[in-house]
C-alpha cells in the first residue's frame, strides 16, 4: 500500500496553473523524484504535500488520512527540507537544532543526544557551536537537512537541497540522502539536477508546466526513448551557422548549446558521427572532444518537451 | 511549550542583534541624558516655543487702604520720621497717597502691552484662587502678600528697605506656565529697580521736599541705590506647592519622553518579525512543523511585551540612579509600565500581521520611520505637549505613547491611581484591540501561504 497518495492535484494562483491535475503514489521506504526545470510545478507541489499551501482541487492521502482534512497526522511524521536555508543566521547551529526540535516536541537530554546524533549524520559536529552566519553555504545546507531530522520523520521531503553549493558538499548531502534511505525513512526528492535524481531515485516523476509527463522507474522512463542517443561535441571555437547545420542532418531531433559544448540528440549514433564529423569539417571547425551517451532522463525530457532539462 | 521556544528563540537573535539593542536600549539612554541636560536650562523657559496666553490669579493678602494709613502714621509716629521736619513728612505723606503700587504692578505691568500678551490675570481670594489653580483653570497663582503696599511704599518714598515677598503657586502639570510667570514677575522686580522708576520717585521725592541741590550731584549714587532697594522684591515660585506635589525637571520629563518613545520601537521591532520569519522559510517550516500561526503570534506579542518591559526597566533604573529621577509610586510605576508594554505588544502584532498580510516591509517601515515620530510628536516626546496648541494636545489621547507619557508624569508628581486610571485603560482596551485585529489579519484566507505564488509569478515573468 501507498505510504502517500496524491490525487489529481490542482493548484492555480490567480490565472497561474502552478500544478495541473497530477497524481502519484509514493510507496514505503523508496527514494522518490521529482524531476523538472524551474517554474514545473515541483515545489507547490512539495507545498501542498507539506500542508503549507492547501490544493484548488484534487486531495493527499498519507496513510489513509487526507492531510487538509487532519495535517497533524502527517506533520508529526514529516520532515522537510526546503529549498531556502530556513534557520536563524544569529544563533548557533546547536541553538537552531535545539530551537526546532523544540519545536518538533523534544526535549531535555532526548534532545541533546538527537543533536549530537543529527550533527554526526550531517557532518558538522566540530562546528555545531559556531554562528551559522559563519558557515559556508554547503554546512548551512546540511544544517538545512539536519533541523528536518531530529524528530526522527518517517517521510522527509527534501526539495533541491543542494542548490548552489561546492561538489564535495553536494557529494556528502547525496550520500547522507541515501544513508537516511537506509535507516527507513521515505524521501520524496525534487532536483532539475539530472545526475541526482538518477543517483538516488528508485522512481522518478517528471514534471513540466504544471503536469507529470513521465512517471515510474528510470529504467521504465528510459525505455520511453529507445534508441535515442547524446552526442557532445567540444569544438576549438563554437559555429551557431555550424549548430543549424547540424540540426538539419537527418536523425537529428535536436541540438543545444549548453557552456561551451554542442549536445546533440538523435538515433543511431554511428551514422550521426559520420555526418556531423563532416558538416565540422566544411564549417573549418576543430574538434576538440566529443563523446556518445545512453539515454538518460536528460534524453526523456527532450524526448518528451522538446526542451533540455535546465532550460 | 512551543510559545516559550518562539520567545526565548526571537529574544536571543534581538540580544545578539546589535543594532537592535542600540535602537531598543542605546539610543534611548543617551538620548535621556544629552535632552535632560541639554534642555536643563531652557526646558521650562521656552520663550521662543509658541505659548497661549497664561492665566493666572492674583491673591492680594494687603489691605490697601490699612498699608497706606500704617504707612503715613510710620511717617508721622515712628523713627523713620526721625531727623525730618514737619514739612517734610507731611510732603513724604503727601507722596506716598500719590505713589500707587497697585497701579504700577496691576496697570503699569500686568495691563502693559507686552505682559497682556502673556499674561491674563484675575484677582481673586486665595481660597478661590487655590481651587482654580487645582481644577487648572489657571497656571498659577501671584500671592501679594500681606503688607504689601506698606513694604512698597516705604521702599520707593524712604530711605528705608523692607523686604517683599511674592509668592507663586504653579500647577505640577502646568509647570511651563508656572516658569514663565516667574520670569515676568523677575521681570517686574527687575523693572521696579531700573533707574527710570528710581529716578521719577527720586526726583519727584527731592523736588517736593526742597532737598538741597547738591543732593543731585552724586545722582548715579542714588540711582544705585534705588535700584538696590527694588531689588528686595523676591520673587519665590513655590515649587509644586499644590496639593504637596512635585514640579517635574528636564531629567524627569526626558525620562518618561524617551521611555514611552522607544517602546514604540520595540512594535516596530516585533512588526518585522512575522514576515522575516517567512522570508527566511523559518515560519513555513514551523507551520509544517505543526505551529499554529497563532502560537506564532502569541510568541511574537510577549516577544514584544517581553522587550518593552525590559527596556523600561532599563531606562527606569539608569534615569533613577544616573539622573536621579524620582518615579514616584513604585506598584502605580509597574501598572503603568505593564499596561504600556502590553498595549505596545498588541500595536506591534497589529503591525507584523498586517506586514506579513501585505508580504513586504512597507507597512513596517512606515510605521518605525512616519508614525512613531507622529505618536512621538503628538504624544509629547519630543517636547512637552502643554506648549502646543490646544487642538494638538487633543491629539496625544491618539498615541499610546501619549497615554503612558502623561501617566507617568502624574504618578511623579504624586498623583493616585485615580488619577491615570483612564489612561491605563484606555491603553489595555488599545492594546486588546489591536491584537483582535491582528488575529482576524492573520485568520483571513492566504496570509502566510502565498510564498509560492510569488515564485510561480517570477518564473513566469
Amino acid at each position: 500500500m501507498a505510504m502517500l497518495k496524491v490525487d489529481n492535484l490542482f493548484k492555480s494562483f490567480g490565472n497561474v496553473k502552478a500544478v495541473d491535475g497530477i497524481s502519484f503514489e509514493v510507496e514505503k521506504g523508496e527514494v522518490f523524484g521529482l524531476l523538472g526545470p524551474n517554474g514545473a510545478g515541483k515545489s507547490t507541489t512539495i507545498s501542498m504535500i507539506s500542508t503549507l499551501v492547501p490544493p484548488s482541487q484534487g486531495e493527499i492521502i498519507f496513510e489513509d488520512t487526507n492531510i487538509f482534512k487532519e495535517p497533524n497526522s502527517l506533520r508529526k511524521k514529516l520532515g522537510v527540507v526546503p529549498q531556502d536555508i530556513a534557520l536563524y543566521p544569529t544563533l548557533s547551529g546547536y541553538e537552531n537544532l535545539y530551537f526546532w526540535g523544540n519545536i518538533y516536541g523534544l526535549k531535555g537530554k532526548d534532545l541533546k543526544n538527537r543533536i549530537h546524533e543529527v550533527a554526526d549524520i550531517i557532518g558538522l559536529n566540530g562546528r555545531i557551536k559556531d554562528r551559522v552566519d559563519k558557515y559556508s553555504g554547503g554546512m548551512k545546507r546540511r544544517l538545512n537537512i539536519g533541523a528536518a531530522l531530529l524528530h526522527m520523520p518517517e517521510l522527509l521531503i527534501m526539495d533541491e537541497p543542494t542548490v548552489g553549493i561546492d561538489p564535495q558538499s553536494r557529494n556528502h548531502i547525496l550520500d547522507t540522502v541515501l544513508e537516511l534511505n537506509k535507516q527507513g525513512i521515505t524521501i520524496i526528492y525534487t532536483s532539475h539536477y539530472m545526475e541526482e535524481v538518477e543517483y538516488l531515485c528508485n522512481r522518478v516523476c517528471i514534471m513540466d508546466e504544471g503536469k507529470i509527463i513521465a512517471s515510474g522507474t528510470q529504467s521504465e522512463l528510459v525505455e520511453l526513448i529507445e534508441g535515442k542517443t547524446q552526442i557532445n561535441l567540444k569544438l576549438d571555437m563554437m559555429n551557431l551557422n555550424l549548430l543549424e547545420k547540424i540540426k538539419e542532418i537527418d536523425g537529428v531531433s535536436d541540438a543545444l548549446v549548453f557552456d561551451d559544448m554542442i549536445t546533440i540528440y538523435g538515433e543511431n549514433a554511428d551514422i550521426l558521427l559520420a555526418d556531423i564529423i563532416d558538416k565540422v569539417s566544411e564549417s573549418e571547425r576543430r574538434i576538440q572532444k566529443i563523446d556518445v551517451k545512453k539515454p538518460n532522463l536528460e534524453t526523456v525530457f527532450l524526448h518528451l518537451t522538446g526542451k533540455a532539462l535546465r532550460d | 511549550m512551543k510559545i516559550r521556544n518562539i520567545i526565548i528563540k526571537d529574544l536571543k537573535i534581538i540580544l545578539s542583534d546589535k543594532k537592535a539593542l542600540a535602537i531598543i536600549i542605546i539610543m534611548p539612554i543617551v538620548l535621556m541624558t544629552i535632552l535632560s541636560f541639554a534642555l536643563k536650562g531652557t526646558f521650562l523657559t521656552s520663550d521662543d516655543m509658541f505659548v497661549e496666553s497664561v492665566d493666572i490669579a492674583v491673591v492680594k493678602k494687603y489691605d490697601a487702604d490699612k498699608d497706606s494709613q500704617i504707612f503715613a502714621e510710620s511717617l508721622k509716629n515712628s523713627f523713620i520720621a526721625d531727623g525730618m521736619g514737619e514739612e517734610t513728612v507731611k510732603n513724604l505723606i503727601s507722596s506716598g497717597e500719590e505713589v500707587d503700587p497697585e497701579e504700577i504692578f496691576f496697570e503699569d505691568f500686568l495691563e502693559s502691552e507686552e505682559v497682556s500678551k502673556i499674561i491674563s490675570y484675575r484677582i481673586e481670594d486665595e481660597n478661590k484662587a487655590t481651587e482654580l489653580l487645582n481644577k487648572e483653570e489657571v497656571s498659577a497663582v501671584v500671592i501679594l502678600p500681606e503688607k504689601f503696599i506698606y513694604d512698597m511704599k516705604i521702599n520707593l518714598i524712604t530711605p528705608f528697605r523692607n523686604n517683599i515677598d511674592i509668592n507663586i503657586l504653579a500647577h505640577p502639570d502646568r509647570n511651563i506656565d508656572g516658569l514663565i510667570v516667574k520670569s515676568v514677575m523677575e521681570a517686574y522686580s527687575n523693572a521696579m529697580s531700573s533707574t527710570i522708576i528710581g529716578k521719577n520717585v527720586l526726583i519727584e521725592t527731592a523736588l517736593k521736599y526742597d532737598v538741597d541741590t547738591s543732593k543731585f550731584v552724586n545722582m548715579s549714587d542714588s540711582m544705585d541705590y534705588m535700584s538696590k532697594v527694588m531689588e528686595n522684591i523676591n520673587i519665590n515660585i513655590e515649587n509644586v506647592s499644590v496639593e504637596g506635589r512635585k514640579n517635574i525637571n528636564s531629567a524627569d520629563y526626558y525620562a518618561v519622553a524617551m521611555i514611552t518613545m522607544f517602546i514604540l520601537f520595540a512594535a516596530g521591532q516585533g512588526g518585522r518579525m512575522l514576515l522575516e520569519e517567512k522570508d527566511n522559510q523559518t515560519y513555513q517550516r514551523m507551520i509544517t512543523a505543526g505551529t499554529s500561526r497563532f502560537e506564532l503570534l502569541s510568541g511574537k506579542f510577549i516577544t514584544i511585551f517581553l522587550i518593552a518591559i525590559f527596556q523600561i526597566a532599563a531606562m527606569i533604573i539608569f534615569s533613577h540612579i544616573a539622573l536621579k529621577v524620582q518615579w514616584g509610586n513604585l506598584s502605580l510605576i509597574i501598572l503603568i509600565s505593564l499596561t504600556a508594554s502590553f498595549s505596545i505588544a498588541g500595536l506591534g502584532s497589529f503591525v507584523g500581521a498586517a506586514t506579513l498580510r501585505a508580504g513586504n516591509y512597507k507597512m513596517a517601515n512606515i510605521f518605525e520611520n512616519a508614525i512613531i515620530q507622529v505618536m512621538a510628536l503628538f504624544g509629547g516626546s519630543f517636547f512637552p505637549i502643554d506648549v502646543m496648541p490646544e487642538f494638538m494636545q487633543k491629539l496625544s489621547f491618539l498615541s499610546l505613547n501619549g497615554m503612558a507619557l502623561k501617566s507617568y508624569l502624574k504618578v511623579m508628581v504624586g498623583y493616585g491611581l485615580e488619577e491615570i486610571i483612564n489612561y491605563i485603560a484606555l491603553m489595555a482596551v488599545l492594546g486588546v484591540l489591536f491584537l483582535v485585529l491582528a488575529v482576524v489579519i492573520l485568520k483571513r484566507k492566504g496570509v502566510g501561504d502565498d510564498a509560492e505564488y510569488n515564485k510561480v509569478k517570477a518564473v513566469e515573468a
